[in-house]
């Protein structure tokens, strides 16, 4: 086999993130997808282009969108001869999604991928109790009368109450934000510092959209031109007015406005062997050079959002970097005391020697070089969406820096954390 | 890439304007793509290809026959209007009528299923033909859009189509549905039963159409409901209502058609041949008329103005004003709704708030839907600190009309615009000369002249002058204009440009009359009886007397005697509408009228007074040069103005009115008795 290929990354589109039942109260998954492909496709002129592989997901889906990725291809301008594949894993699916592809691309298996991500929080799934939907199979198999009675048998009217989905891990029933509470106790993280990230998140992102930063990298979409959950008036006297939403018995410190918000949004981003690029004209933003996913045991109390601390410590290993060695970190706020956490234990002796099997802690990071343009708390956070916003958001910052390599860092529900890093020669 | 459905077995037919592919269910796909145009309409020459198509058809029936378009993102936009103007003659336009009857008869006998697939325009003509077939399949993208335009046009639909309407939908849906000329979304036209089915974006139209033909759908018939109100006894009482919902909009002696559906509708009820020779008889009839020669002039003359907004490749998406007044926060507001992102700057917050909640007020109006809400309001932000200048495409000043303060705010922005960005004032008193001299670039200054109300008056008037000002930034003036769904009309920088001064001339001319003694009633109704949507002196209420002041004062006529009487109405704080007094007094935004004032006056002749100084204001304006053209004026004045679109502009009723009618000479103000029943505004 050949020695194996760089992947390019040449540039993502999202449409504008909003949050839950404003803006896009009456789009789907399918409709968002769409179209933050097309916006990719628009951007690099790909109308009628056969790309070789997508791969796309939403965590919040429908069963009837079982084949989302390639449905949404076939409702852009994409060649239809584009194989899609539907994946997920949870908040890391895009950034996954890429991952996956690049891989194919440095093998030479493929030329040129997308990896995409859509959710919404304003048109979740909603279905019958496991028991009634039961019974509705069987009744479709009734062939008699008194069959068909018979399935209704010992019937409960609390049957029919409609399920959500629920934003809680299914093995320990606690919320992502009661989980993001007790790491935020377990490594005393503050309320006043974790309003002051929010309030650097939400003034960075200002900042960014002011200054031009999002020009390219976001398209209009149903009305909306921005991210409408930014807040530049907010100051930290009135942060520190809001009360904790997940924990109330007055110990609580994560607040709505130091938490991301549901979100419905969607981001696309083209992957490219740089041949291809190279013959499409295409420049290269950057280049993906690692990626690592990891996990902790959460369902025996490890924090449930500290996988990236494990994931980055292993890519650091296996390519020989320092934590200090980026010029960028691109660092998913699911929370901002899941930053601070994550920070805290990097520069933690005990925590790198003892979990991270380290000689010694990752050491500090310089804020400023933190999320530049802000993050989750500030733009939202729709699910599978956020690895694509933030590998097209980092490969822009590059490309406009000229040269620099970037850490890119999410953690996902179920205790995982998938990471990558970014480089532009 | 569409494959190619061909197979061996077709005859390769050839046609100009239609495909016909036959897939291995041995459907026969009927695709018009109409040869040499980007929208699809029925011409003759298409409708003659579809003729030898049906016999085709006829002679050896398909599986089923599905008609779609080639035209991507639209189907029929209807008859062909240029071919109008060509039919001499009434005799001519029956035989023409009557032969797509019966091409459009044998199309719905047909022995095959056949079914309609579409998205986007599907109006007049266009819709008149799915009608003919079993079923009708519509997408439901924001592109679709279904109707029946023809009354605007001076005609009602004649391809069949108020027919078939009327006999399936009934006369209480398709009346109203004709008469309005309202475009509906798919999910509405299937809610009437114009469509039988709607897909979503993400399903596809050939294999919703496929599955229709070969599971033989047919569009149910007349529902009871439909049925009853079709009854003679259900039309003696809808008929009498519709005639005055319809009266109350538009004059029979003005626009006959609506009147001539209403009655054909009283004759017939759901009765099909009835009404289908009702048809051939109206539309031949109005088709010839002057009133729409005169409505299709007017449609040409607004495809004029808003091709004034084409040729240019600027895109503007971003927009800031400054100066959150009335007109400013309106113009901010209505360039949000309609999809811009707006910054809207005043020296405090508390000056933007009231915009903003006119705006949340406009938005909701509009749209409706909470989300569509929810958008616009997130593109429309108030910028006190003025950060949206450096980030615009277009800048719009409209704060109070001052030159100093005008050239001080111009002198702060230019150093802050982007190269190419545009940068536009909304006064209406001041020069473009005199508030350049403030610019380093005083030839990128432009006039965009928005209308009060902003969003009910669809004219801006784009200011430049030819002296100083690039070609190419009025241009560009004209496409934001046109990005915002405005009808932009170039003039030239003179006092009160165009609309201004020709409505000033009229209304000083009805305050004289008014102060020889005729009643502000009778010049209001002699005004309306001509056409005018608005007598003038309701018209200066509404403007504000303070308003029409100042523009009297920028044009410095010959009017001081009423200009100072105008000063006493305003110094007393009776401004108008806005005060509650004015000429009249307002309650509920409506002027109280005394009924009996208009009593023996002629007002006939009082409008051929009024209408006077308005005509030779026009002809002075073109004379010195304030718009390109005729046809341009015309435009301005119809959209601007409200001039009555049946006459066909100012000039074109100049011209066309023969000499039967010379300005009466000045009568006494009670004159011969007259019929003024007939009262209200037209749309």
């Amino acid at each position: 086999m050949n020695s194996l290929r760089r992947i390019a990354v040449i540039g993502g589109v999202r449409i504008p993130f909003s949050r839950a039942n404003t803006a896009y109260a009456d789009e789907t998954n399918l409709d968002m997808l769409s179209a933050a492909i097309e916006a990719v496709v628009d951007r690099f002129g790909l109308a009628g282009v056969k790309i070789d592989e997508l791969a796309a997901g939403a965590v919040t889906s429908h069963s009837k969108d079982w084949n989302l990725a390639r449905e949404a291809l076939l409702s852009t301008k994409l060649s239809p001869l584009t194989p899609g594949t539907t994946l997920q894993m949870a908040c890391g699916t895009s950034l996954q999604a890429a991952l996956l592809l690049g891989d194919r691309i440095a093998s030479g298996a493929i030329d040129c991928a997308i990896a995409a991500g859509t959710d919404t929080a304003s048109d979740a799934p909603i279905v019958f109790s496991r028991r009634f939907a039961q019974r509705l199979v069987q009744l479709s198999r009734a062939r008699s009368l008194s069959e068909r009675l018979q399935v209704f048998k010992g019937f409960n009217p609390s049957e029919l109450t409609p399920q959500s989905p629920r934003n809680a891990e299914p093995r320990t029933g606690l919320s992502m934000g009661e989980h993001c509470e007790r790491m935020a106790k377990q490594w005393s993280i503050g309320r006043a510092e974790q309003d002051q990230w929010a309030l650097d998140s939400h003034q960075r992102a200002h900042a960014a959209w002011e200054n031009g930063f999002f020009d390219r990298l976001v398209v209009p979409y149903a009305g909306a031109t921005r991210d409408n959950n930014i807040r530049a008036d907010s100051s930290l006297e009135q942060l520190a007015k809001l009360k904790p939403v997940f924990d109330k018995s007055g110990k609580g410190t994560l607040t709505a406005a130091n938490s991301t918000p549901l979100t419905d949004g969607a981001a696309a981003v083209l992957l490219a062997s740089e041949e291809w690029a190279r013959a499409r004209n295409l420049p290269v933003q950057a280049y993906i050079t690692a990626g690592r996913t990891a996990a902790v045991d959460f369902v025996h109390d490890e924090g449930l959002l500290m996988a990236p601390t494990v994931a980055v410590a292993e890519l650091l290993q296996r390519t020989g970097l320092a934590l200090q060695d980026f010029d960028i970190y691109e660092i998913h706020e699911a929370f901002a005391a899941q930053v601070l956490c994550t920070l805290k234990a990097w520069n933690d002796d005990d925590y790198c020697r003892n979990r991270l099997g380290l000689e010694r802690a990752l050491g500090e990071i310089d804020r400023a070089k933190i999320n530049p343009h802000g993050s989750s708390v500030a733009v939202g956070h729709p699910f599978a969406a956020t690895g694509a916003r933030i590998l097209a958001t980092l490969a822009e910052e590059l490309e406009q820096r000229g040269s620099g390599r970037g850490l890119v860092s999410i953690c996902t529900a179920g205790g995982m954390g998938t990471v990558a890093i970014l480089e532009r020669p | 890439m569409n494959q190619d459905n061909t197979s061996p077995s077709q005859q390769p037919a050839s046609y100009q304007h239609w495909r016909t592919d036959t897939d291995t269910d041995g459907v026969l796909w009927l695709t018009l793509d109409r040869a040499g145009e980007a929208v699809n309409s029925l011409g003759q020459a298409v409708l003659d290809e579809l003729e030898r198509i049906v016999t085709e058809v006829e002679r050896k029936p398909p599986t089923g026959l599905v008609l779609m378009s080639g035209k991507p993102g639209s189907f029929i936009a209807g008859a062909d209007v240029r071919e109008f103007d060509q039919v001499p003659d009434a005799a001519t336009a029956r035989g023409y009528i009557m032969r797509v009857h019966a091409l459009f008869d044998r199309i719905e006998a047909l022995s095959c299923p056949t079914a309609v697939a579409f998205e986007g325009f599907c109006l007049g003509g266009g819709l008149e033909l799915a009608l003919c077939f079993n079923y009708r399949i519509a997408r439901d993208v924001p592109a679709t859009k279904i109707g029946f335009p023809e009354v605007q046009l001076g005609i009602y639909p004649g391809f069949g189509g108020s027919a078939r309407t009327i006999h399936k939908l009934g006369g209480h849906r398709a009346l109203p549905l004709i008469l309005q000329a309202r475009n509906l979304n798919a999910r509405q036209a299937r809610a009437l039963g114009l469509v039988d089915q709607v897909i979503g974006r993400h399903e596809e139209l050939r294999w919703a159409a496929r599955r229709a033909v070969l599971a033989k759908k047919r569009s149910a018939g007349p529902d009871l409901q439909a049925q009853l109100a079709n009854s003679a006894p259900a039309r003696s009482a809808l008929v009498p209502y519709i005639r005055k919902q319809t009266a109350a909009k538009a004059k029979p002696e003005h626009y006959p058609a609506p009147f001539a559906l209403i009655d054909a509708f009283a004759a017939q009820g759901g009765n099909r041949r009835g009404l289908l020779n009702a048809e051939v008889d109206n539309v031949a009839r109005l088709l010839t008329g002057d009133t729409s020669r005169n409505l299709r002039r007017v449609f040409g003359l607004m495809e004029r103005l808003k091709a004034e907004g084409k040729g240019t490749d600027f895109k503007p998406a971003r927009v800031h004003v400054v100066g959150a007044g009335v007109m400013g926060g309106d113009i901010a507001a209505w360039c949000a709704l309609r999809g811009l992102e707006v910054t809207l700057q005043d020296r405090e917050l508390a000056l933007i708030e009231p915009a903003l909640k006119r705006a949340q007020q406009l938005f909701r109006k509009r749209l409706r839907s909470p989300a569509k809400v929810a958008a616009a309001s997130g593109r429309l932000r108030a910028d006190v600190a003025g950060a949206g200048v450096a980030r615009a495409d277009v800048v719009i000043e409209a704060i109070f009309e001052n030159l100093e303060a005008k050239q001080t705010l111009f002198r702060e922005l230019e150093p802050k615009l982007r190269p190419h960005a545009l940068l536009a004032t909304n006064t209406s008193a001041l020069q473009l000369r005199d508030l350049a001299a403030a610019l380093a670039r005083p030839e990128r200054l432009i006039g965009l002249h928005f209308f009060n109300p902003v969003a009910q008056m669809p004219l801006v008037e784009v200011v430049y002058d030819p002296d100083l000002t690039d070609p190419a930034e009025a241009k560009r003036g004209a496409a934001v204009a046109a990005a915002i769904g405005k009808f932009p009309l170039p003039v030239k920088s003179r006092p009160g440009f165009l609309v201004n001064r020709v409505l000033a001339a009229y209304m000083v001319k009805a305050l004289q009359l008014h102060k020889q003694g005729y009643s502000k009633e009778a010049l209001d109704a002699a005004a309306e009886r001509f056409g005018m949507p608005m007598g003038p002196v309701e018209l200066a209420d509404t403007v504000g007397l303070d308003v029409g002041l100042s523009v009297m004062r920028i044009l410095a006529g010959d009017t001081q005697a009423l200009e100072a009487e105008l000063e006493t109405y305003v110094t007393a704080g009776k401004k108008g509408k806005k005060t509650g007094e004015g000429l009249y007094r307002w309650q509920d935004g409506k002027p109280v009228k005394d009924a009996n004032a208009t009593q023996g006056a002629d007002l006939d002749g009082l409008a051929r007074q009024l209408i006077e100084p308005y005509l030779e204001e026009c002809e002075a304006a073109l004379a010195e040069g304030i718009v390109a053209d005729a046809d341009l004026l015309d435009a301005g004045m119809v959209f601007g103005t409200g001039f009555p679109p049946f006459r066909g502009g100012p000039l074109h009723y100049l011209r066309n009115r023969g000499p039967a009618a010379p300005p009466p000479p000045e009568t006494a103000p009670i004159d011969r008795s007259a019929d003024v029943s007939q009262e209200g505004e037209q749309p």
